[in-house]
Order: structure tokens, then C-alpha cells, then sequence
């Protein structure tokens, strides 16, 4: 065979392929057309908050750009957003209706892991920014240092409902200079995810209890407890999990003035404490493969907890219980149904003496970028989401926590099993930001989380103080 | 100046500036794409972001990478990655278009079956290894995990750490993820490196290997002495291509090991990703990608140099 054959034979090849792949339609995209509100979701009518910034009543409706996380035309039921998909499928109209002849919410979606980047390349390279951007607290650093989103505190001062924000929740938007670089909608504090058949007596109180409790279950082939252990996601498990038992052990990551500050004897302890479950075999291996996989040691109830964000349950289904009984909605369902069954439970982390349980807590909330079009319509939708209703409707949809206005959570949507016994676990702990005063969170943990992982995993028989130490001095050196 | 002449300067001048005009569209698009962004690259590589807005920051950039432990131990394991890589994709491409350089039936089919990996996206490419071998609940960790086929402990692929290593700070032996990534990137590349040599050894004439024969080469003096010479320029094309795809692969390590376990598998090309796109160090990823660049300028100039050497020499025999 000639060499122009087999050229012609892998062009015919590929032309084909490309035409198969063409016509085969991609399990998640669905048509762009808009459905109307889900009966479940009430259709919460507000007016418009009237503003300073009202647009007169003959001026034109103009477009109002969001970026979410979510995709309004994505009705994939096993989309990992498909909770904020159908949230910003139901409210977008509203709101279009609410501001009819003013502003017309045109969301952008993008992915959860990019955003972040994409927002603060658009404003630097002056590009395209949207007027509203929805973020986690986590970012505030970042778009500080980079001068990527907007102080809102001069304005936000004025609004009716600032007096009604959760202090913490406010805390958690607030740059190094004291600036309001988001507007916080929800709180999202971690906890822990128990099986009730696992820890029927409650979740361990200190870690002697918890090794107890941990080699009874090992002799029955099971894990005491998963968690985000690798280094996977730009070491994102240095946020959860380990966050929680540096911070239960009295320790933290920074010093209060910007550094970091790890080589402390409460965050020895801590390291030693995780190095002692994992050489025990406490904690499964699918722990340390990233990706989010540590999630199914605890759907298949192998693992008896789960220390993570409270938001985690929209995202992890099906389960088994212990006992047999499977929770398989496919949905965030699944996980409610099996609290209020009491398989599952959730729980403050355990804690050494003179320390409280500890836990990273973040806020959902909305920012203005610098370069925003129309920041008017960003204050109109923020005093449109302020309302009560609207909070609510957010925060039982994709903010997953607790309101961040002190009224919503008086409302009955919070009075049930799960918020109850999220709400008791958060009031036995004592949760912060995981990056305190740290500006460069992102480069923050990737060091912390590869340090963690070395030491617990790669060389469990390293000295953790100098270890901790040289990591720390990683970081400060970019100070 | 008559007439005539003036047509003949104008004549010279549209010749002389015709061709400036037909390339100068593709210089723009060239300039848009490759010069702008080179010189901007340069530009970012010796300043930082603040809060005040972007700074002149010297060598800061650089001096803070060679620091970093994510750098120092990406160049061990792009050094490791590249070695396996090239090495298995060139031997196993070589093998597989020799095979397939005989008179067998049903070659066509052959050739397509084994295409098909070349043309899956890199990201597919490592979710599939991916979901084989994740640990407990991988398609192949009955296997892998089982003592009694891997001894003491079986093995948990994308999880078990790297044994210590024989050279110090080198990461040498390998974790098994690496391992894997090895073997998933030369998965990947095959088909594009046994289709190059396939089509090189079809045109090398028949009698020239039929002579050799004659001569009394046997099989492997054959292959060594006349058919790699002969295909050398065609390897070079090869090997240039994998070294590039190799120091610049980062959607098979995002989807299969996401750098790890630990940094194991965290290769230059992902340190570059996660600076820039991860921590948002721009700065500090231009000063990385400006170092890449010069290294895969240099190992172009490598193999360039070492296979005119290997042409040189074969021209003697």
C-alpha cells in the first residue's frame, strides 16, 4: 500500500468519525428554550426595589449579565448543578417579570473551576465582564489582590437589609482593607456526615475516643472516616477536612498579620493525629484518588463519617445505609430523606481539650466586577434577592447553608431535620475562614495540602515541624 | 525619465511588492497569535500583581519558581515522564508499523482499529485509564488490589506513593502513577507515531531491503543498518512531535491524576496550569512558560544535533 493511500484511508477515518460524532447529540445538552417555573417553587413576586438608580420608565430594556456557576438550560437531572440549573431556570423569569421594561437577566454559565481565573483574566485584559458575578468567599483574596471586584460597603451601608446580615457572613466578604468585596446570600459551614449504625452513641468527642471507636470498626472491616485527602483540585482538601481537625486541634494556617503560619505544636498535633488514622488503615484509600471519589466510601456507607461542606449533600447520591435501606432518588433528596430517617446524622468534628470543634465556614454570595456595564442592575438584583423570599428560595436551592439574613432563618423552610441538626452542630463549633489574613488563598493551599498529604501519606516517618515549616517559608518568601 | 523606463520601475516595484502584500495577511494573523503574545509573555515574566495594579518585579518571578516545590520537582518528573514517553511511544510505533508493513490481511482494518485512540480527546483519554484503575472502586482494582497477584498488599494505582528514591531529590523509581500516565500518554500517541513510520517505510524501495538480504544482513542488521537510517528523517518528525505533546501535555494529567498523588505526576505543563490558572500567579506563569519554551527549544536542538550525527554516520556505512 502506498503511503498516499494510507493517508487518504486515516483522512476517510476521521472525516467519518467527525461525522459520528457530530450527529450524536451530547447527553446534556438540551434545548435552549426556557420552561416555566417547577410547581414546587412558589413563584415569588417582588416588586422592584426602588433605587437610586431606577431607570426612567421610557428607557429601554437592557440586558442585565450574570455569571453563575448554574445553567439555566441545562435540565440534565444527573448534572452536578442541576440544583442551581433549575434554581436560575425558576427565578430568572421572575425576576425579568419583577423588572420588566428595565433589565433582562441574561446569565452566562461558566464552570466552577474556572470562573474564578476567567473573571480575573476578563477585568485585567479589560475584556467582557459580567454585572453581577456569584462567588464563595473563598475568592475575596484573590479579586482583592487583583483588583477584580468592586467595594460594595459604602453602598451595601445603605440598603435596608445590611442591618439584618449575618456578622460572619458579613466577616467572610471583607477584604484585608476592611473592604465588602461580595454581598453574602448564604453561609456554608463544614460539618460532619455521620452514619447513625456506625457511631449509634454520636460522633467521638476527642480523638482518644475517636481511635476507639475507629479500630472497633476496622475489626469489622469498615473505615471510621473519609475524607478529601489528596492533593487533587489545587489542594481544595486543605479547605475541608483537614481545615477542620487543624482548627479542632486549636491550630490554623496563618499568623494573623498575612503569612502563613503552620509549624505550630496544636497543628503537629493535628498532622499526627491524621497520620495515625491513615497508617491504621482508618481511612479508606479512595480518600487520597481526588476527583471528589473519597464521596463514596460514605455513599456506601463503608466510611461511618464524612467531614465536608454542609452544601455537599446536592451533590452526593445514591446511598446505602448500613442497615440495607437505599436511598436512590437520584436527587439532594436522597440525603435529606436519609437524615430524616435517622441513618444520618450531622455532627460537630471532635476536638481536644480546650478547643472547640473547628471548621472553615464560607459565604455563597454575588459580586459587582470592576468594568460591570450596568452596576445598577446589580444593585437592583441584590436588593431583589435580599428579600426574604428571594433568600430563602436561594438558599434552599443552590446556596445550600444558612441564610445570611438573620430573618430567613427564623422562616419554617428551616425548621426541619436537617437544618436543625446542621444548625446544632454549627453552634457546638467555632468555624472561621480557612485563610484568615492570608492574601494569596489559592497558592495557600495547594502548599499546605501537598505538605499534608507528604506527611501522612508519601512520608509518614518525616519530622512534621520542619516539614510544616519549609512549607510555610514556601509561601511567606512570596510575601 | 521616457516612458518606457517608468514602466519598467513600475514593473520592478510591483514585482518587488506583490509578494510583500500576499504574505502580509499571514504575518498579521502571525504577529496576532505568536509575536504579540511571545513579547506580552516576556513583558509579565519580570512583574506581579498588587493591589495597586501591576509592578516591575525584576527576576522576582523567576527566583520565587526556582524556590518553589512545585517547579523543583516538576523538572524530575517531566525528565522521568519525557524518558518513558518518547522511548516506549518511538519503540512500540516502530514495532507496530513494522508489523504492519508485511503483507497481512485485513490490514485496513488494522490501521483503523488502531487509530481510534488518536482520536480521543486527551481529557477522555485519562478519565478512561482513570476509571480502570481508581482504587476499590476502579474496573481493574480487583485485580491491581489483590495480594496474591501483586504482593504484599496489591497495588492502588492512582493513590500509592513513589518507594524512596535511589538519587536523592530525583524521583527515581517512578510512583505508579506515573507509571500510568506513561503508559495512558503512549496509548494516546501510538497510532500518530506507527502511522509516520509505516508511511516511511513504504517508501523506502523494496530492493533496497531485498539487497541487504542478498548481502546476508539478517533481520535485525537489516532494520539497524538500513531501514532506521533511511527513516531517520521521519523519526526526527516523530520524536520532535512527542517531546512537544510530552512538555506541553496537560489535559491527560488533569483528568487522570490531577497531578498526583501528592506531585508525583505533576509534570512542568500542569505546574504551568495550576500557577497560572489555579493559584492566579500570571506573573509567575509567564516566567515558567518563557523557561519551557527554552528548554523545548533546547531539546530540539538536542535531538536535531544527535540524529545529523546518526545521518552523518550512516552516510559511511
Amino acid at each position: 500500500m502506498t503511503t498516499k493511500k494510507i493517508f487518504d484511508k486515516v483522512i476517510g477515518i476521521i472525516a467519518v468519525l467527525m461525522l459520528v460524532a457530530s450527529c450524536t447529540p451530547a447527553a446534556t445538552e438540551q434545548p435552549m428554550e426556557e420552561k416555566p417555573p417547577a410547581a414546587e417553587v412558589s413563584p415569588t413576586k417582588v416588586p422592584p426595589a426602588a433605587t437610586e438608580s431606577e431607570a426612567p420608565v421610557a428607557a429601554e430594556e437592557q440586558d442585565f449579565t450574570t455569571w453563575f456557576e448554574y445553567d439555566q438550560n441545562n435540565e440534565d437531572p444527573a448534572a452536578d448543578g442541576r440544583v442551581g440549573n433549575k434554581y436560575l431556570r425558576d427565578t430568572i423569569p421572575q425576576f425579568n417579570e419583577a423588572f420588566e421594561g428595565k433589565w433582562n437577566w441574561v446569565n452566562q454559565p461558566k464552570a466552577w473551576d474556572k470562573m474564578e481565573a476567567e473573571l480575573v483574566a476578563a477585568v485585567q485584559a479589560g475584556g467582557d465582564v459580567p454585572d453581577l458575578y456569584q462567588m464563595l468567599s473563598d475568592s475575596v483574596n484573590t479579586f482583592y489582590r487583583n483588583g477584580t471586584v468592586q467595594n460594595l460597603r459604602e453602598w451595601a451601608e445603605k440598603q435596608s437589609w445590611y442591618a439584618d446580615l449575618d456578622s460572619s457572613a458579613l466577616a467572610a466578604c471583607k477584604g484585608p482593607d476592611g473592604g465588602l468585596y461580595c454581598i453574602p446570600l448564604a453561609q456554608r459551614p463544614n460539618t460532619v456526615f455521620v452514619w447513625k449504625d456506625r457511631f449509634p452513641d454520636g460522633f467521638p468527642k476527642t480523638p482518644e475516643e475517636f481511635m476507639k471507636k475507629a479500630e472497633e470498626l476496622k475489626a469489622e472491616g469498615l473505615y471510621a472516616m473519609t475524607f478529601f485527602a489528596s492533593t487533587d483540585k489545587g489542594g481544595n482538601g486543605a479547605t475541608r477536612g483537614v481545615f477542620t481537625t487543624f482548627a479542632s486541634f486549636g491550630g490554623g494556617y496563618d499568623d494573623g498579620k498575612g503569612n502563613m503560619l503552620l509549624n505550630t505544636p496544636e497543628n503537629v498535633k493535628a498532622v499526627e493525629f491524621l497520620r495515625e488514622i491513615v497508617a491504621k488503615g482508618y481511612v479508606p484509600e479512595i480518600a487520597f484518588a481526588g476527583g471528589f471519589q473519597e464521596e463514596e466510601a460514605f455513599k456506601d456507607a463503608s466510611a461511618g463519617s464524612f467531614p465536608t461542606g454542609l452544601n455537599g449533600y446536592l451533590y452526593m447520591f445514591p446511598f446505602t445505609a448500613p442497615n440495607g435501606t437505599k436511598y436512590e432518588k437520584n436527587s439532594s433528596q436522597d440525603f435529606l430523606d436519609a437524615v430524616a430517617a435517622g441513618d444520618i446524622y450531622i455532627s460537630s468534628f471532635l476536638s481536644t481539650e480546650g478547643n472547640k470543634p473547628g471548621c472553615d465556614t464560607k459565604a455563597v454570595g454575588v459580586a459587582i466586577p470592576v468594568g460591570a456595564k450596568h452596576p445598577e442592575a446589580a444593585h437592583d438584583y441584590i436588593n431583589w434577592i435580599m428579600t426574604p423570599e428571594q433568600n430563602a428560595d436561594f438558599v434552599l436551592g443552590p446556596g445550600a447553608g444558612f441564610p445570611a439574613l438573620k430573618s430567613t432563618l427564623k422562616g419554617e423552610q428551616f425548621q426541619t431535620a436537617f437544618w436543625q441538626e446542621a444548625a446544632k452542630a454549627i453552634g457546638n463549633s467555632a468555624c472561621r475562614p480557612w485563610y484568615g489574613t492570608m492574601e494569596r488563598p489559592t497558592e495557600a493551599k495547594a502548599i499546605i495540602m501537598a505538605v499534608v498529604h507528604k506527611l501522612i501519606k508519601e512520608s509518614p516517618n518525616a519530622d512534621i515541624a520542619a516539614e510544616l515549616t519549609k512549607a510555610q517559608e514556601e509561601y511567606n518568601a512570596g510575601n | 525619465m521616457s516612458q518606457e523606463q517608468a514602466d519598467i520601475k513600475q514593473g520592478f516595484r510591483t514585482k518587488m511588492f506583490t509578494p510583500f502584500w500576499l504574505i502580509l495577511p499571514s504575518l498579521l494573523i502571525l504577529f496576532l497569535i505568536q509575536v504579540y503574545p511571545t513579547l506580552y509573555t516576556i513583558v509579565l515574566s519580570f512583574q506581579d500583581r498588587f493591589p495597586t495594579g501591576w509592578e516591575f518585579v525584576g527576576l522576582a518571578n523567576f527566583k520565587q519558581l526556582a524556590g518553589s516545590s512545585l517547579f523543583q520537582k516538576g523538572i524530575g518528573h517531566t525528565i522521568i515522564f519525557l524518558i518513558g514517553y518518547v522511548f516506549l511511544t518511538t519503540v512500540f510505533g516502530f514495532i507496530t508499523a513494522l508489523l504492519l508493513n508485511t503483507e497481512i490481511h485485513y490490514k485496513g482494518v488494522y490501521i483503523t482499529l488502531l487509530f481510534i485512540p488518536w482520536v480521543i480527546a486527551q481529557i477522555i483519554a485519562g478519565m478512561v485509564f482513570r476509571l480502570l484503575f481508581l482504587p476499590d472502586y476502579g474496573l481493574l482494582s480487583g485485580i491491581m488490589q489483590n495480594p496474591s497477584i501483586f504482593p504484599p498488599n496489591g497495588i492502588s494505582v492512582l493513590t500509592a506513593t513513589a518507594p524512596q528514591s535511589w538519587f536523592g531529590n530525583f524521583p527515581f523509581p517512578p510512583s505508579p502513577a506515573m507509571y500510568l500516565l506513561i503508559l495512558a500518554s503512549t496509548w494516546r500517541a501510538l497510532p500518530f507515531v506507527m502511522l509516520l513510520m509505516l508511511a516511511a517505510m513504504q517508501m523506502i524501495p523494496r530492493d533496497i531491503m531485498e539487497s541487504a538480504s542478498i548481502d546476508g544482513a539478517n533481520g535485525w542488521q537489516a532494520i539497524r543498518f538500513v531501514l532506521i537510517p533511511l527513516m531517520l528523517p521521519s523519526m526526527v518528525v516523530a520524536i520532535f512531535n512527542l517531546i512537544l505533546t510530552g512538555m506541553n501535555s496537560v489535559g491527560i494529567i488533569f483528568s487522570l491524576t490531577g497531578g498526583g498523588p501528592g506531585t508525583s505526576t505533576s509534570l512542568l505543563s500542569f505546574a504551568l496550569y495550576t500557577i497560572g490558572w489555579g493559584q492566579l500567579r500570571f506573573g509567575r506563569a509567564a516566567a515558567l512558560s518563557m523557561i519551557l519554551a527554552l528548554v523545548n527549544w533546547l531539546m530540539i536542538m538536542a535531538t536535531l544535533r544527535i540524529t545529523r550525527v546518526e545521518e552523518r554516520s550512516s552516510q559511511h556505512v
